[in-house]
């Protein structure tokens, strides 16, 4: 396994945030992580990146546990969120190169330079951040993500700022990189359609718990109790809102 | 502890100076003013009260300290509300960086940014005045070693604060050595505080490095007693600071207020 995820727990005084979840991404898999706001989806994430701790519970990056090797663990992790930025005084290039040297990634320049190409920002390399629009930093957030070839790749939303042909590009870009380089993606979002797309498997949480589980269309037909032949996470969505004790 | 990490943030730094203007006029603009301005404003003074060159050397010696005791632990703290302000904190520590190794790469680069401005600052005087710290460098040198490791742990402490209560109380980072200025005594000795205050300035590191400098200058020669006092409450300084710092971002990181920070 990728990541194993063992029955986590994160609280904020009484508040639950995260409450006794378990689950685990394989090798190449891509895990759809859904949710209204507030379900736990980033907090979940937030702790796979260290940046909270549990209040109980483990999380294992293939085989290592974070909380004793930390480094070790984050070194074949990538993130990407359009929530989060970059130095904006720096340059692509520049900001890359920091990146890839706090990755220890071997020829940096070269490494940078094809996944620029990759995601079609080669042009921007010698833009200061500050100069971009949204769009343009998701995909420099993207090159960053991808800059250690990652072998699990946290993405927060990442199409969220894309126009629909970008947003098109970047999907065939993570599932090209899932198929030739194996790279499991624990992927967050709002756009129903594209997790149906994306993810063979999907976790549904709501007030921190995991409530639904398993393909598109099993959850669509468990959560609906209806027999249906094609996914409807919307739907789902909409049924889980209108039900807040589910 | 991995080189290369240390080295990436102070690359990060190093990228960001170079088209940062406020940086530059922090680390250069100020200091070169206040030894242009308080310089020429003693060497009137001296004029007037015939008390010679000694007066000169007092002041531009303090303005010099003084300058890389604040220089460096602003730049510490200001390091710090640049990633704040560029919301990069997340992608910072989503990586196998480490907060000593992130630390440790501000440490380095303010460390360069400093002693470029104190031999700016240190170049001018002595061109302009005649002062020249650099022949006094051997006695100078082990207090503004006590001036860094002071100046370490007030940079934690802001650090801390900010870690903590984010950027609303970023102008500490600016303000700080404003209320330690007069209680170090870095214009005028330990003696012409009253003798309550005199009791609290004694357990500054900067007071006994100002009241240090200003015996050397006079030719008292190198006071051990400064040095040690100096030294042990800054080493002393340094320790709980680093332990708050500590705690303060376990608890962050344990409120999650590290991601919101972002």
């Amino acid at each position: 396994m990728v990541l194993e995820v063992e029955h986590l727990v994160k609280t904020f005084g009484a508040f639950r945030a995260v409450d006794d979840i378990s689950f685990s991404v394989a090798e190449g898999e891509i895990l759809g992580f859904l949710g209204p706001n507030g379900a736990g989806k980033t907090t979940t994430l937030h702790l796979i990146l260290d940046l909270v701790t549990p209040t109980s519970g483990a999380i294992i990056i293939l085989g290592r546990p974070l909380k004793t090797e930390r480094s070790a663990a984050l070194q074949d992790v990538g993130f990407s969120s359009p929530y989060v930025s970059l130095p904006y005084r720096l340059t692509v290039l520049e900001n890359l190169k920091v990146f890839a040297h706090l990755f220890g990634v071997e020829r940096p320049t070269e490494r940078i330079d094809y996944l620029l190409k990759l995601f079609q920002i080669e042009d921007l390399k010698k833009q200061a951040v500050a100069q971009l629009s949204s769009g343009q930093v998701t995909r420099v957030g993207l090159c960053k993500a991808f800059l250690n070839s990652p072998k699990l790749l946290l993405l927060d939303e990442a199409t969220a700022s894309l126009d629909p042909q970008i947003a098109h590009e970047v999907r065939e870009v993570l599932l090209t990189a899932q198929r030739e380089e194996g790279v499991s993606i624990l992927y967050t979002s709002h756009n129903m359609a594209e997790v149906e797309k994306m993810c063979p498997r999907v976790i549904f949480l709501n007030h921190g718990r995991i409530v639904a589980e398993g393909s598109p269309v099993d959850i669509t037909r468990a959560i609906l109790k209806e027999e249906r032949e094609e996914p409807a996470l919307e739907e789902v969505f909409f049924h889980m809102m209108r039900q807040p004790n589910v | 502890m991995k080189l290369h990490r240390i080295l990436a943030v102070v690359r990060r730094h190093l990228y960001d100076m170079r088209r940062n203007l406020d940086r530059v006029n922090d680390s250069f603009f100020w200091p070169i003013l206040d030894v242009l301005i308080w310089g020429l404003f003693t060497v009137y003074l001296s004029d007037r009260l015939e008390q010679g060159f000694t007066f000169v050397n007092f002041l531009l010696g303090a303005i010099i300290l003084w300058g890389v005791f604040y220089s460096f632990q602003r730049d510490l703290a200001m390091g710090f509300l640049e990633e704040l302000w560029s919301r990069n904190l997340i992608n910072l520590f989503s990586t196998p960086l480490t907060i000593w190794e992130y630390i440790s790469g501000l440490l380095l680069v303010n460390l360069l940014k400093t002693a470029f401005g104190f031999f700016v600052a240190a170049t001018i005087a002595g061109l302009l005045y005649h002062f020249n710290v650099f022949s006094l460098s051997v006695y100078f040198l082990p207090f503004v070693l006590i001036l860094f490791v002071f100046s370490l742990s007030i940079g934690f402490l802001i650090t801390g604060f900010i870690f903590r209560y984010t950027t609303r109380v970023q102008t500490v980072a600016w303000s700080f050595a404003g209320v330690l200025q007069p209680l170090s005594c870095v214009m005028y000795p330990l003696s012409t505080l009253p003798m309550w205050l005199q009791r609290v300035a004694w357990f500054f590191p900067t007071t006994h490095v100002f009241e240090a400098m200003r015996q050397l200058l006079a030719g008292g020669g190198f006071s051990m007693e400064h040095f040690w006092w100096g030294l042990l409450l800054s080493v002393g300084y340094l320790t709980l600071s680093i332990v708050f710092f500590k705690i303060i971002f376990e608890i962050t990181r344990a409120r999650g207020l590290l991601a919101k920070l972002a």
